[in-house]
């Protein structure tokens, strides 16, 4: 009987303050989240939400732009590749007349070639000069994917034609 | 019958994935430009399409249904949590094999563009999620939280989707789920990709039944923890 009496009586454990601590511990979260979110985005998103210029656009604000860095984009025209002894040399082209011409350092990546769109980080020589400089190449492919040979046959000894 | 269907799970996840990796790699044809690059489209996207989609979509729509109060019950609460489990490392797995493919071909390992940022961005969101459900020790409060936290964070999935069509970006645009619905795929590459998004959707859904089985078992376990703590105090008179 005894024993039933202390069991009922069993007081309460008084609850820490859960709430409050837990509310403290969200609010630390949401703190390091937007701290980690606004570090991304001024990498990013902020400091150039579109990542490239054409070069339709840059030539149209070629006195703005001056000997900035930018991110140009343009195709690279057919022929005009040379390699340089520091990297290439070649003309990127916008969708009208405009061209420009790029001298890049360093090794352009694998998928460098003519007719495909590329992004050079560099600066043009002077304000009114049409010679970009480059520190680095990136290419732009498409989101189309062809087959190589889409006409290739196996033969039946597994060989390709 | 469900029971015999999510006994097939396993083992149909297993066979799609195993024949997108062999036609991925041994019987679809090399690319124009990309040659044997290709190849990673059939890993990328699809694995894209279930951290983007399928998982945040699932967490999300989990969460509204959690606090819809019509549908409100802590297997809501469970389903959204390990999606968001499944979906943070499927995000992390979107970002690696992005960079991978990204190295050859743009030469570039990372590009601070709208798209890579905003899927970052989405990682760290899944991330905080998780921080945020570990921050809270009442499990209502922590469902509710969690619940309006997820649907507030999805907004960024639209972003990440059209930010190739609404900014100049690196990342090339969209080769299925164009704005004109068309494919910009060939052929048999464009059965493996397809293959590819079927057997990581069956593997996010495999996955998200084994840790949502594992999650109850922790609950179970936990409360049998609680009840034998209580009583042993009680036999200790305290």
């Amino acid at each position: 009987m005894v024993e039933e009496t202390r069991t009922d009586s069993l007081s309460p454990i008084e609850p820490p303050p859960a709430t409050s601590r837990s509310s403290l511990r969200s609010l630390g979260v949401i703190g390091v989240l937007v701290i980690v979110v606004l570090v991304l985005l001024s990498q990013g998103l902020l400091q150039s939400l579109n990542y490239f210029e054409t070069v339709d656009q840059a030539l149209t604000q070629r006195v703005a732009l001056g000997t900035k860095v930018i991110r140009l984009e343009g195709v690279v025209a057919p022929g005009t590749i040379a390699r340089t002894n520091d990297g290439a040399s070649f003309t990127i082209t916008g969708s009208g007349n405009h061209r420009v011409f790029v001298v890049a350092q360093g090794s352009p990546p694998q998928l460098f070639q003519a007719n495909i769109p590329v992004v050079v980080v560099g600066h043009f020589v002077s304000s009114t000069s049409l010679q970009f400089d480059g520190t680095q190449i990136m290419v732009k492919h498409s989101s189309s994917y062809i087959a190589a040979h889409p006409s290739r046959v196996k033969a039946p000894n597994g060989t390709s034609r | 019958m469900i029971k015999f269907t999510q006994r097939l799970l396993g083992p149909v996840t297993l066979a799609c994935l195993a024949a997108t990796f062999v036609l991925g790699l041994w019987v679809t044809p090399e690319d124009r430009t990309q040659k044997n690059l290709v190849r990673l489209l059939y890993v990328h996207p699809p694995i894209a399409w279930v951290a983007l989609y399928v998982s945040f979509g699932t967490a999300t729509i989990a969460s509204c249904l959690y606090l819809w109060k019509r549908t409100r019950s802590m297997n809501m609460d469970r389903i959204a949590h390990c999606s968001m489990e499944v979906s943070a490392v499927f995000i992390v797995l979107t970002l690696i094999t992005g960079s991978i493919w990204g190295r050859p071909t743009w030469g570039v390992w990372w590009a601070w563009d709208a798209r890579l940022t905003s899927t970052a961005i989405l990682g760290v969101f899944a991330l905080a999620y998780l921080a945020l459900r570990r921050a809270n020790d009442d499990p209502v409060v922590r469902a509710r939280r969690s619940a309006v936290f997820a649907i507030l964070t999805a907004i960024n999935v639209p972003i990440i989707h059209f930010s190739v069509v609404w900014w100049k970006t690196l990342h090339q645009g969209a080769s299925v789920l164009t704005s004109t619905g068309q494919l910009n795929v060939h052929g048999s590459m464009l059965l493996a990709m397809l293959l590819g998004f079927v057997g990581f959707t069956l593997l996010f859904f495999w996955l998200l039944r084994e840790r949502y089985r594992l999650e109850v078992k922790r609950d179970v376990a936990s409360a049998a923890t609680l009840d034998e703590a209580l009583s042993l105090r009680r036999r200790e008179g305290v």
